[in-house]
């Protein structure tokens, strides 16, 4: 099985500015995102790419994984900047055909063997935030390899794209969230989910509804994190990680399960939940993901 | 009483157990063929002993489990054209209800429900259990609402029929009481589903007055 990936909390800075950088690896985060997109003004894209390649052992003195966001229309600039050993993932905002991650990927490739990192090392994080870009969903998710995690289809983005407001209190996005996710799933990616709780607020920096959200995600089995303010980062992992209490349920599962296939029994009851193949393979899951954090853990304390 | 009863070989029948089901088919669909339309659920991977131990007089059709693809379908629609062949039952006679249960599945639903002219209705099964979508905070389990509207959609455009119902709440089928099964009926029958499958007898009066409403 691959290697189960803990990416339960992180930020998203604008490279150029050094004070974000200096007090991001101190954060706790599980990656960090160097932003040469949205949050850097045109006239400075060129100074922060002279950033990023500095920037990135800075970035991972506190064990997280370091990401770049690269600009949707300076794929060759920014990658040149950005592919570095170090790096882990780039994310390409508003993707919206396989071409362009087929691009994507073909400058990655050749930058990995000229830089000297291991082929295929460095993934690709298609962000879709247009209509287009849900439209083209399952090509967009089979165009490479590098892709390990699909959907999202809610957020600023994407409102713009349609033309509405955010935060109107009900469930706005289904379709969209719906395409995407079924596309990762059929790829049998990780789902970048986003889980509907009424915000009105709106507010980047409230860490009792980054909790909410964490929690909610955790309870469908999701796990990825992300934010702009330092104050989602302890909600998220506190929210993304696992509790005790969970944990050992999912051993009294497994144990009662390996109990019904050794009797062939289909299913049992425990204190009136149903026990059965879907519950210990949620059960399984929890427990890798539980110790694939705690390993995590253990890795960052070393440093 | 259900107007269907489905002889289940693979939902909730254990592996160890599935040789004795199958010698034990023929009977229950003697005995259930008497009250109402008999079906059997068989698995795609499991054609030619499932379909061999069903496929008699008094059954209906079968719900082709985890279905994922046209080439499937086909294989199924063979297989039961060579039985009702052998077996001197109608040409045609026998029906499929696809069970798109996956990710895959869903994703080719068009293709598999017009993969064949047997294919009669189309359900997601246990959809919610194999792609594991459980309970948001709403009550609504994860994603559910747009597998539904987008089976019926497709289920309409191709001239089939879609069959289920699913709760909204945390309750999973195999414990929803009568309560819990007439608002899932309900809504249901409002989101465009034709009637739903129940897994225990108790579900089956809710299901029928939920789905007979106006």
């Amino acid at each position: 099985m691959a290697e189960r990936l803990v990416r339960r909390s992180g930020l998203i800075f604008p490279i150029n500015n050094p004070r974000f950088l200096e007090k991001a690896w101190t954060r706790g985060c599980d990656f960090l995102v160097l932003d040469l997109e949205d949050s850097v003004p045109p006239q400075q894209k060129a100074y922060a790419r002279s950033l990023v390649k500095t920037a990135i052992p800075v970035a991972a003195k506190g064990g997280a994984e370091v990401w770049v966001r690269i600009n949707h229309d300076m794929v060759e600039e920014d990658l040149g900047a950005a592919v570095w050993p170090g790096l882990r993932r780039v994310n390409y905002p508003k993707t919206e055909t396989a071409e362009e991650i087929r691009f994507v990927d073909s400058i990655i490739s050749r930058l990995e063997k000229e830089r000297g990192i291991a082929p295929g090392y460095i993934e690709i994080g298609a962000n879709i935030e247009t209509a287009l870009g849900v439209s083209n969903a399952h090509e967009i998710a089979a165009a490479s390899p590098r892709i390990n995690d699909f959907g999202g289809g809610a957020g600023y983005d994407m409102s713009r794209d349609l033309g509405v407001e955010m935060f109107v209190g009900f469930e706005q996005f289904m379709y969209g969230k719906g395409e995407l996710e079924l596309a990762g799933m059929v790829k049998e990616m990780d789902i970048h989910a986003a889980i509907f709780i009424p915000d009105v607020s709106g507010s980047v920096s409230d860490a009792d509804y980054t909790f909410k959200i964490a929690e909610a995600s955790r309870k469908l089995g999701f796990y990825i994190g992300g934010g702009l303010h330092p104050n989602v980062v302890e909600p998220q992992n506190r929210g993304h990680t696992p509790t005790a209490e969970e944990v050992s349920e999912a051993r009294r599962v497994m144990e009662l399960y390996k109990t019904l296939e050794a009797e062939g029994r289909a299913w049992a009851e425990l204190e009136g939940r149903v026990i059965d193949r879907y519950e210990a393979r949620r059960a399984k899951a929890l427990l890798e993901f539980a110790e694939a954090c705690a390993e995590r853990t253990v890795g960052r304390r070393s440093r | 009483m259900p107007d269907v009863m489905v002889v289940d070989l693979v939902e909730l029948t254990p592996d160890a157990q599935r040789g004795r089901a199958r010698q034990q088919a023929l009977r229950a669909i003697g005995h259930a063929s008497v009250h109402s339309e008999v079906f059997a659920m068989a698995h795609k991977s499991r054609l030619r002993e499932e379909l061999g131990a069903v496929a008699w007089p008094g059954l209906s059709g079968v719900v082709l489990s985890r279905v994922e693809s046209a080439e499937e379908v086909a294989a199924c629609d063979e297989a039961l054209g060579r039985l009702e062949d052998e077996r001197g039952l109608a040409p045609k006679s026998l029906g499929v209800v696809a069970s798109l249960e996956t990710a895959l599945g869903n994703h080719k639903a068009m293709e598999i429900v017009k993969a064949s002219p047997r294919v009669w209705g189309v359900t997601l099964g246990r959809a919610d259990l194999e792609m594991d979508l459980r309970p948001e905070p709403s009550g609504e389990l994860h994603l559910l609402p747009y597998f539904m509207e987008r089976l019926i959609i497709i289920a309409r455009a191709a001239g089939v029929v879609p069959l289920g119902a699913w709760w909204r709440s945390t309750a999973r089928g195999l414990r929803a009481g009568a309560e819990d099964t007439y608002e899932a009926s309900l809504r249901g029958k409002a989101l465009g589903f034709k009637g739903a499958f129940c897994v225990e007898g108790h579900q089956v009066e809710p299901v029928n007055r939920g789905f007979s409403h106006g």
